[in-house]
């Protein structure tokens, strides 16, 4: 009896899997491609929710480096870079921060289960114009290794995955 | 047998020693504008995350020195200098991740050690005006002093410090 439970827990498991993989391809594949040579990416805006410089910084540095190292774009343009006005096909990326829970190392490090660090911001890329292209809700979140910064690379990991699959 | 109980009374001893003789070497005194076991989380071009080296902020420049490398900002491309404060775990690096996964959960009881720490963000313009940031982290009480020599050299904030005591009130003679 018990062994029959665990086979169907096993099966169900595996089903669930297979179904959420197949949909998440299915959502991949209908993403609209974006070709562009040039990126410019804004620092990150947080005036509805209060977050500290720190990460700010972090999310944005961290951004920027995953972006270049995608290598699909040939330029990849800072905030307030004056030579990205020149670029002819440029697409901008904002980032607006909607959520934050700064978590605590020591809880995660002690617990294990407490203590989570999570970042949910909703990302978008538009063009010159200001024309929508993309537009994604991302979430950095560090669970159990590494301080709270860490989920900023986590953020930056996963919008520079979005940047490689619509590009 | 006998040895074992020397090598573990040699290890408890060699250990509480480490702690005691830390906290010494890190009230060595320091030069004005200098300093020491600041660590480069992210953000200096051509400098490792998570460096460690010494912050110097002289002649109207942040300077960042980890062995060879070295990173200048000038203080007068600095728009904004925060300060904050955090903690660490005592042990880390290497040793402290691998001392994680210990035995009878002595790795959890290591990471109840933890050392205060100060944080410095500031966010920086290049020549063509690209905005750069860059984070830092410090030996406590440091930070403030930090912030005090990057404005007096040049910088900007958006969080003022707070006036000294000393200044009369407005409106006074």
């Amino acid at each position: 009896m018990t062994r029959t439970h665990i086979i169907c827990a096993l099966t169900f498991t595996v089903m669930a899997s297979v179904f959420t993989a197949s949909t998440g391809l299915a959502q991949d594949s209908s993403q609209p491609k974006i070709s562009s040579s040039s990126i410019q990416i804004l620092m990150v805006d947080s005036k509805e929710v209060t977050l500290p410089a720190e990460f700010q910084v972090a999310l944005y540095e961290n951004l920027v480096a995953e972006v270049q190292k995608t290598g699909k774009f040939q330029h990849v343009y800072r905030d307030g870079d004056r030579s990205a006005t020149d670029a002819p096909d440029l697409v901008v990326l904002h980032s607006t921060v909607h959520g934050f829970k700064k978590g605590s190392e020591e809880k995660r490090q002690v617990t294990t289960v407490a203590g989570a660090t999570s970042i949910n911001i909703h990302c978008q890329i538009t063009d010159k114009t200001g024309k929508s292209l993309l537009e994604r809700d991302v979430t950095g979140k560090v669970r159990f290794f590494g301080g709270n910064l860490r989920a900023t690379y986590d953020f930056a990991k996963k919008v520079a995955q979005i940047v490689r699959q619509s590009s | 047998m006998r040895m074992t109980s020397r090598g573990l009374l040699f290890g408890a001893v060699a250990t509480v020693g480490m702690f005691l003789v830390t906290p010494c070497m890190a009230q060595q005194p320091q030069q004005p504008g200098t300093f020491p076991q600041t660590k480069q989380v992210l953000g200096l071009e051509g400098v490792k995350h998570n460096a460690t080296g010494t912050l110097t902020v002289q002649k109207g420049t942040l300077e960042f020195t980890s062995g060879k490398k070295k990173a200048d900002v000038p203080a007068s491309s600095i728009s904004d200098v925060v300060t904050d404060k955090d903690s660490q775990r005592a042990i880390g690096g290497v040793v402290g991740t691998i001392s994680m996964f210990g035995p009878y959960g002595s790795g959890r009881f290591l990471s109840l050690f933890r050392t205060k720490i100060d944080t410095i963000t500031i966010n920086y313009h290049d020549s063509s005006g690209a905005l750069h940031g860059a984070v830092f982290t410090m030996p406590t009480g440091n930070a403030e002093e930090v912030k005090q020599d990057l404005l007096a050299e040049g910088a900007h904030t958006t969080i003022p410090t707070a006036p000294a005591s000393s200044a009369p009130p407005a409106g006074t003679r």
